[in-house]
């Protein structure tokens, strides 16, 4: 009994002294204590249809790393062009007034920017569906030669000469060892918490305002003939769809190019609406520039003589000049101010391990 | 609460967790062992040197290799229901800085079978961002269509009609029609079973045969097919031959 009790003894000892090691351990950038974030479904929202932050585990220290990663020129070739270079604030973070984007060396993308949010809705990343998941989604952009132009070797070698960087993944992830991996999931922790439900729709949903007779005329029009695809409350199915554009001059496929079928020829993401008014100009090469036209292509300018054309448009959508006014004053609707303006996803200031910038709210009750 | 309670709990605590460290132990009396698994990649008979000899597929046209990487992941062996890796997955390099060894644990026993996926499990593929050998550094992850290179052999030949007569051959996809994963199964000879018992460390080696990757189910010739760098039906056709590249070389 006696021998049990010492080894007992013994084990409590080398099991506290552990605990002690591991407290102190010191690499001079401080205890590892993580802020854990909540992640919270706006009320009425359906459940993300993956839980992204299963094997993410989100917290403060993580989304800020995120965020400053995603402000970072230096993960481009040039030094110049950041994530946000063309995934702006302003513009619900699609590219202001671009129909393409601009990457290193004076290049030009193929494809409009599309508007980051609620992207932890979103089964599947890129106008044709191609990035299964958003933690992978940044190695395209970083590495395509019209974007950011950059290797992951060099990224990683720049992020760890970077003095700010080590201590910023020790308090994110428990040790300053910078991987492809964390890297990648820090920025996912920034993109996949920008949420937008506080436009003028979602308050008169909550009832806390009231739509206008042409914002509900349009809200009446669009429940019609327009959610079929852009479904609320995320205004978008996340299917592909051929909305009945000609072939383009890149001669894009969209959907068909991932999935291999002919059936998908001219697919393209259904693009949420929300904050549609910041987010022009439209389609996936940008090639309307005003919500005006996108109606009038939907009412008159649909190329109906395509096999992939989607069935519900095969009519065109039958509009009048009235209606077709008022489904825009109803897109109005879904701006949302506070998102655009909130300084939590605007550009990092400074950032100290364990204590916020003064700006900086803890995560906010999104009700 | 005063200080003492507190000691007093913590003491509970720890002979709760030797108790339950104990009883895992005794629950747990299977002998364990280790089996080495090692790839060695051939063709014609002797192993492939990186940019260095020349050989000859089924269908007389000569090349060469500079770039041969393969996944193998989940390892099983029928019989044993120990099998423990730390990370299921290996990237194999016939680069000769690669070392293309590791090590699973198996309940002593003797076994014939061994069993594992060429390639990365569909799960994975899309499970966002992954470390170790699964690392996109390594490499052999598509960004623009998610998805692992399951196998990846760039050389060049003769009989290319490509840019500067290379083979880039980019083999992947994890889904529906275009889905490349391949069970491997292979069995040892008779009496020469693979013997694993406590303590001691036992060494299967399996060879690649690149031979077998020209003409298996399909007959693939360089000459019409130099490139496959998507998924699609080409990349099927040429993991169609996949299953038969593998057979147990030594067991030791």
């Amino acid at each position: 009994m006696l021998k049990i009790k010492f080894i007992i003894a013994l084990v409590t000892l080398i099991a506290a002294a552990l605990l002690f090691i591991s407290a102190v351990n010191n690499d001079g950038y401080g205890p590892y204590k993580p802020t854990p974030l909540a992640f919270k479904i706006p009320d009425g929202w359906p459940k993300p249809p993956t839980n992204i932050w299963a094997k993410n585990k989100l917290t403060e220290e993580g989304f800020q790393l995120g965020k400053k990663l995603f402000y970072d020129g230096n993960l481009s070739k040039d030094g110049q062009v950041s994530c946000a270079s063309c995934h702006q604030q302003f513009a619900a973070f699609a590219t202001y007034d671009h129909d393409l984007s601009h990457g290193v060396n004076n290049t030009l993308s193929t494809r409009n920017a599309p508007a980051l949010l609620n992207l932890a809705w979103m089964t599947n990343m890129h106008w044709d569906g191609g990035v299964n998941h958003i933690e992978v989604q940044p190695l395209n952009p970083l590495t395509a030669e019209n974007e950011m132009g950059e290797t992951l070797d060099s990224i990683l070698y720049k992020l760890k000469k970077d003095p700010s960087y080590p201590p910023m993944f020790k308090a994110a992830f428990g040790d300053p060892a910078i991987t492809s991996q964390r890297m990648l999931k820090a920025i996912a922790q920034y993109t996949g918490t920008l949420i937008s439900c506080n436009s003028k729709y979602d308050k008169v949903m909550r009832g806390e305002a009231t739509f206008n007779p042409y914002e509900q005329n349009g809200y009446n029009v669009f429940k019609q003939k327009c959610t079929g695809c852009h479904k609320e409350p995320l205004f978008t199915d996340n299917s592909y769809r051929n909305n009945g554009m000609p072939l383009n001059r890149f001669n894009d496929i969209g959907r068909q190019k991932i999935t291999g079928d002919p059936k998908d020829s001219l697919k393209f993401k259904v693009p949420t609406l929300r904050n549609v008014q910041l987010s022009f100009p439209y389609m996936h090469d940008g090639h309307i520039f005003s919500l005006y036209q996108v109606v009038e292509h939907y009412r008159t300018g649909i190329v109906t003589e395509q096999p992939t054309l989607d069935s519900s448009l095969k009519e065109r959508i039958t509009l009048s000049k009235k209606e077709k006014n008022d489904i825009v004053y109803f897109l109005y609707t879904l701006t949302d101010s506070s998102f655009i303006r909130d300084p939590r996803f605007g550009p990092p200031m400074y950032y100290v391990p364990g204590k916020l910038p003064d700006h900086v709210e803890p995560v906010r009750d999104r009700q | 609460m005063n200080k003492f309670l507190l000691h007093k709990k913590m003491y509970g605590l720890f002979a709760m967790i030797l108790f339950c460290m104990c009883s895992f132990s005794f629950a747990q009396p299977v002998k364990r062992g280790t089996l080495k698994v090692t790839f060695v990649q051939t063709a014609n008979g002797k192993d492939i040197v990186l940019r260095d000899s020349v050989y000859t597929n089924p269908f007389g046209e000569t090349y060469s290799v500079n770039k041969l990487k393969y996944y193998v992941s989940n390892f099983s062996v029928p019989g044993s229901a120990q099998v423990t890796e730390n990370d299921p997955y290996h990237l194999v390099n016939a680069s000769e800085e690669s070392i293309n060894s590791f090590e699973i644990q198996l309940a002593a026993g003797t076994y014939q079978n061994i069993e594992f996926l060429l390639g990365v499990d569909s799960a994975r593929n899309c499970s966002g961002a992954q470390s170790g050998a699964l690392d996109p550094m390594n490499d052999m992850f598509w960004t623009w269509n998610s998805g692992y290179v399951m196998f990846k052999m760039e050389g060049s030949s003769p009989a290319s009609n490509a840019d500067l007569q290379r083979i880039e051959h980019h083999i992947g996809g994890y889904k529906g029609p275009y889905n490349v994963i391949t069970p491997i199964k292979l069995s040892t000879a008779a009496g020469h079973e693979i013997k694993i018992s406590e303590g001691n460390s036992t060494e299967l080696i399996i060879e690649m045969n690149l031979d077998h990757y020209w003409n298996n189910a399909a007959a693939i010739k360089i000459s019409e097919s130099p490139l496959c760098t998507t998924m699609g039906a080409l990349s099927k056709k040429i993991a169609s031959n996949f299953s038969g590249l593998f057979s147990i070389k030594e067991v030791k």
